[in-house]
């Protein structure tokens, strides 16, 4: 991950969270690395650095597992958009989201997007079999046996998974995230635009949850720069930066 | 994973502290500079010197001496000690007490207030390394009470301690680090950063204490490491915020610090390594009893219970060059780039510029090429590292030597490739592309000539389209190396633009005429003959010198040499007698070029149609001549010389006809002469009474009249009718019989044809009586029909003139003047009666008489008035 090691200021965060084996890893991956590839469990927490045209995006990946569960509130911090996100096969993993992740996300900003992806829906969704570049992804799927999401072998066989989280759940849970955070369902986004099914094993929706959710936090971005620009403190990186283009331009 | 990263070197062996006393155990150390302070259990304080030996391997080893030991007479442990080195002092903590000893003598300070330099009933303290305060003779420091929910902020002087400030926490703490005004906190069952400045605090995480040390480092600037559950490193900021991801150490980690970029941890029995930079383990070291780990001022220093050590970072360089020596590139530059802060910037330059250029041929060596280009790219490579690689693609007269150290491990390509002609080849295609992508580019500034031949010699090599790109564009390739490797692989043509692009053009199409000439065997072009004509239009010098060549090869091609000269300014036009007459001995040739200069550049010399035009009557004397005669040849022949002599008013006409005058077979060309020259007496004559061609006849007369005006051209037309009704030429009785209809029968239907042309008058005088109405209906149906259309014609015209006058009339008058009222109440001027019809005249001054009156008046007055108005008004 050279990326990360330049150590750019984010502009902006973004939050995976949810339960384990629901996919966070797999879909960060199928994102930035354009593939699916095996993942173990997360262990505390990882990040990626997101250059997404001029602006900088980290995106942190949280460990879903119990043990690390104290540390999500950190990573919500300041937090500019949540992605909470289930497994569709799997009721559970919903109601998690509700019971242990929401509580988590009081210390993102007041103005934080929560979007709800509902992850591995190849299991259940012949549609979200193909993917825009299907046939790598279905190949390497083969080889890979993937070990980590306990229910993928199933899809190998052919046989689809009882869908247990219909989108009409989601969107319910998405209406009851904004009574938590006490916002007006008619002044937050809608449902439809904030609830995802996608499948990181396909790429089914995965570039579309990110791209929109880049677009949302945008007006967040900007209104950061801003601040940035007002602010006294000088950005020794940014002067180094601009003098070292003028100095380009003066010699042309 | 394995990257050597740190060196564990002992600094204070066990005999030097304790000798054989083996109840005594390190419980706490500082290091300043080269001073080493050890607390021992047995509530000592050892000071020792510490000095760092290089040997002459570069092997670092610490030599330590021994300077003092100072028991402080509590009979407790020593719990920590912290160095103020601007105060001399050492801040102790020892049985719940915090004191200050001299650095040298180790003795306790005396207050200056007398006893009062002590804090009781303390837990823990920390040093505030970046103070808000700017004094520099003081140093700010935190401290945890036993019983007491709170935290305490002490100013330290040389002899006292003063409180500044208290804040409470919600738990009991029982860690503590600074930084500015943050205090970043262990309680019982979280951590916490707490402002004591402004008392805001912020929860990190929840954290079980029970039976683990919680760990709370600061590392920088308002940023902590702790001890989070799962064996987690996990890092935070003063606003509570995580900004690196967290490293996975185990769980009963019990030291841990940052050296940049590496955070190091000490369990029971290991020393881990992780980076910050992308969170993996990257090294483990074998520590038992591990009871210690800090920095001091980037310092890691280790004790077990009985001995220190130093954990000595290895030079990144070397560490980087360990990893590339596994080809670990992508570690390799994530350490080389994550370094970039604490290198100065131009070193950092070459440096990373070169572990990229080494990642690169990694990368080569493995023909991954996307990333081998990536890496070039970005390490801005010499691209002659690359291309000296292959052997013989460099110039010899090159002055490129391999970089020192090198770069990669490869002699080259065949060393490489192990023998593999596949390897081989993969790897110069990428080299063809890699180079054809490098050449336009900064990176070939310096070595065009290098890269510019390498790439000839690949393409020659290859048998690439590209290679005549490369050389008829702008290049730099070096001719004396490339020409024995193009003449090599028979790439002749390409020598020969070679040897153009180095202005050599004669050299190049000596060669090219070998080509063609199927001395030399290149088939690269199959139209290379066509590709020297063309040459050879835009040379100027080199014309007259393979112009023969040209000619003899294709003369009808050869001659484009001078008829398809681009038009362009730097080349100027030659001139045509210059070629007219080197093309002397060259007639096909010299047609071809005539024909060019009169037909399509339209030169108006009267030398050169003529010559024109004797060259095709050459041509068609001679395919007369010759029998049997080639019919279809001579009629194309003869439509040429025929259409020149009729489009073309410039040739000597009179010349010609003497050229022909013999010649019964051209009388149709004769008779084209004669209408050139106006006798169109003896060309009609020619074309009715010895051809008999009545229709090339009339055609002659349409021809030869056709930019006159239509007077001549009936002049011409009666000539004609005069011809056919002159009847037969005397002596020639036995053809009048037959002859004379035929020629009355022409006569009739050029009357019939061409009515409107003639005088019909004129042309009924001339008729013999004989002729019946019948045949000349067409001719004079038309006439009459012509007169009367013109009589009308012009009757209509004289009307219409007549109205435009009228009008006219009416509009002066509208202007000029106001109505005429004349009414029967109204009298005339003249006689006085009234008016009984609407006819008056009008008399200067719009007075109006009656008629008559005005009639007898102007028969009467001496002088005849012009009336001026006469109109109708009603």
């Amino acid at each position: 991950m050279p990326e990360v090691s330049k150590m750019k200021k984010p502009d902006v965060k973004v939050v995976l969270l949810g339960d384990m084996n629901v996919g966070k890893t797999s879909l960060l991956h199928r994102y930035t690395e354009r593939r699916f590839k095996d993942t173990i469990s997360t262990v505390g927490g990882a990040f990626f650095l997101k250059q997404w045209g001029p602006y900088n995006i980290s995106i942190w990946d949280t460990a879903g597992r119990e043990q690390f569960h104290g540390l999500g509130s950190m990573y919500c911090r300041g937090a500019a958009a949540v992605i909470l996100t289930y497994d569709v096969t799997n009721w559970q993993s919903l109601a998690e989201l509700e019971e242990r992740f929401l509580s988590l996300t009081d210390t993102a900003n007041h103005d934080c997007i929560y979007a709800l992806v509902g992850n591995k829906a190849d299991l259940t969704d012949p549609k979200a079999q193909l993917s825009p570049d299907s046939d790598v992804a279905s190949e390497e799927c083969e080889e890979s046996g993937c070990p980590t999401p306990p229910a993928s072998p199933a899809s190998l066989s052919g046989m689809t998974l009882h869908k247990q989280v219909t989108p009409e759940d989601a969107a319910a849970l998405y209406g009851r995230i904004l009574r938590y955070k006490g916002l007006e369902e008619k002044s937050s986004l809608p449902a439809e635009k904030l609830c995802f099914e996608t499948s990181a094993k396909t790429g089914y929706n995965v570039d579309t949850l990110f791209e929109a959710l880049f677009d949302l936090v945008l007006p967040c971005i900007l209104r950061k720069r801003n601040e940035n620009q007002e602010s006294p403190t000088v950005d020794l990186e940014e002067c180094r930066g601009t003098s070292n283009k003028r100095t380009r331009s003066a010699c042309c | 994973m394995s990257v050597k990263a740190f060196e564990l070197v002992p600094a204070v062996e066990r005999d030097l502290l304790m000798g054989d006393k083996a109840r005594i155990n390190i419980e706490c150390i500082e290091c300043c500079g080269k001073h080493l302070y050890m607390g021992t259990n047995d509530c000592f304080i050892h000071h020792f010197l510490l000095d760092e030996v290089t040997s002459s391997k570069g092997k670092l080893s610490y030599s330590a001496q021994k300077l003092l030991h100072k028991y402080l007479g509590l009979k407790k442990p020593v719990a920590e000690l912290r160095a103020a080195s601007a105060l001399e002092r050492l801040i102790v903590l020892c049985d719940g007490m915090v004191f200050l000893v001299d650095m040298v003598t180790l003795e306790t300070v005396p207050s200056a207030a007398g006893g009062g330099a002590k804090i009781r009933g303390v837990t823990a303290f920390c040093i505030n390394e970046n103070p808000v305060n700017g004094d520099p003779f003081c140093v700010e420091m935190g401290v945890l009470s036993s019983k007491r929910r709170m935290v305490q902020i002490y100013m330290v002087y040389e002899d006292r301690v003063q409180l500044v400030k208290e804040v409470s926490t919600p738990e009991q703490p029982c860690a503590v680090s600074v930084d500015g005004y943050f205090l970043c906190l262990a309680l019982a069952t979280q951590y916490m950063i707490l402002n004591y400045n402004t008392g805001a605090s912020q929860d990190l995480f929840p954290y079980n204490s029970e039976g683990r040390r919680p760990i709370v480092k600061r590392i920088g600037r308002e940023e902590f490491l702790l001890a989070a559950p799962g064996g987690l490193g996990m890092f935070a900021n003063a606003e509570g915020v995580s900004q690196r991801a967290p490293v996975n150490w185990s769980e009963s980690v019990i030291g841990a610090a940052v050296c940049f970029p590496y955070v190091v941890a000490l369990d029971e029995s290991f020393i881990t390594i992780h980076s910050m930079l992308d969170q993996q383990l990257k090294q483990t070291l074998s520590f038992r009893d591990g009871h210690i780990l800090q920095d001091f001022e980037g310092k890691v220093i280790l004790a077990s219970t009985k001995a220190v050590y130093v954990l000595v970072p290895l030079p990144l360089e070397r560490q980087i060059q360990d990893l590339l020596a596994s080809h670990r590139v992508e570690e390799a530059l994530v350490l080389t780039e994550g370094a970039q802060q604490n290198i100065p910037k131009d070193k950092f330059q070459i440096l990373h510029k070169r572990i990229l250029q080494q990642a690169g041929f990694i990368q080569f060596g493995q023909l991954q090429f996307l990333e081998a280009k990536e890496y070039f790219r970005k390490g801005q490579l010499d691209v002659r590292e690359l291309i000296s690689l292959y052997p013989l693609l460099l110039p010899a007269s090159s002055s490129f030597t391999r970089c020192h150290p090198p770069l990669h491990e490869f002699a080259d390509l065949n060393h490489l490739a192990q023998g593999d002609q596949e390897t081989v080849l993969r790897c110069k295609k990428f080299l063809i592309t890699y180079l054809g992508e490098v050449r336009s580019t900064e990176a070939a500034n310096g070595c065009r000539e290098d890269v510019d031949t390498a790439l000839l010699k690949l393409y020659a090599e290859q048998d690439h389209d590209s290679l005549l790109d490369l050389l008829a564009s702008d290049n730099a390739c070096l001719l004396a190396d490339s020409v024995p490797w193009l003449e090599k692989y028979q790439k002749y043509f390409a020598l020969g633009l070679l040897y153009r692009s180095n202005g050599q053009d004669s050299a190049a199409l000596e060669l090219w005429i070998r080509v063609a000439d199927g001395d030399l065997q290149d088939s690269t072009r199959s139209d290379l003959y066509e590709y020297i004509v063309d040459f050879l239009c835009s040379s100027l010098d080199l014309v007259w010198k393979y112009a023969d060549w040209a000619l003899r090869k294709d003369p009808a091609m050869g001659v484009h040499i001078f008829t398809k000269r681009p038009a362009m300014k730097e080349l100027p036009e030659l001139n045509p007698d210059d070629v007219i007459s080197y093309l002397g001995k060259h007639s096909q040739a010299l047609l071809l070029y005539l024909e060019h200069l009169v037909l399509e550049r339209r030169i108006q010399k009267e030398k050169v149609h003529t010559h024109l035009a004797v060259l095709y009557l050459e041509e068609v004397l001679s395919l007369l001549s010759q029998s049997p005669a080639d019919e279809e040849q001579i009629s194309r022949a003869r439509e040429k010389l025929q259409s020149l002599l009729r489009e073309s008013n410039l040739y000597r006409a009179p010349f010609l006809l003497g050229k022909m005058e013999n010649c019964e077979q051209l009388l149709l060309e004769r008779a084209t002469l004669h209408g050139k020259l106006e006798e169109h007496d003896k060309a009609l004559h020619i074309l009715v009474h010895k051809l008999r061609d009545f229709p090339s006849a009339e055609a002659f007369c349409i021809w030869a009249s056709s930019c006159r005006d239509s007077a001549y051209q009936q002049q011409l037309f009666h000539l004609l009718l005069g011809v056919y009704l002159d009847g037969n030429p005397p002596g020639k009785a036995q053809a009048a019989a037959g002859g004379g209809g035929d020629l009355e029968m022409a006569a009739v239907d050029l009357l019939n044809r061409h009515g409107e042309v003639f005088d019909a008058v004129r042309v009924l005088r001339v008729l013999p009586e004989g002729w019946s109405l019948q045949l000349l209906r067409p001719f004079l149906g038309r006439a009459i029909r012509a007169s009367i259309h013109g009589c009308r014609t012009s009757q209509i015209a004289l009307g219409l003139a007549h109205s435009e006058n009228l009008q006219l009339l009416h509009d002066r008058l509208k202007d000029r003047k106001k109505p005429i009222f004349v009414s029967e109440k109204k009298g005339c001027h003249l006689c006085h009666n009234t008016f009984s019809e609407p006819d008056v005249v009008c008399l200067p001054g719009g007075v109006p008489v009656h008629t008559h009156c005005v009639a007898q008046r102007v028969r009467d007055s001496p002088t005849k008035r012009q009336l001026t108005n006469s109109s109708n008004h009603t």
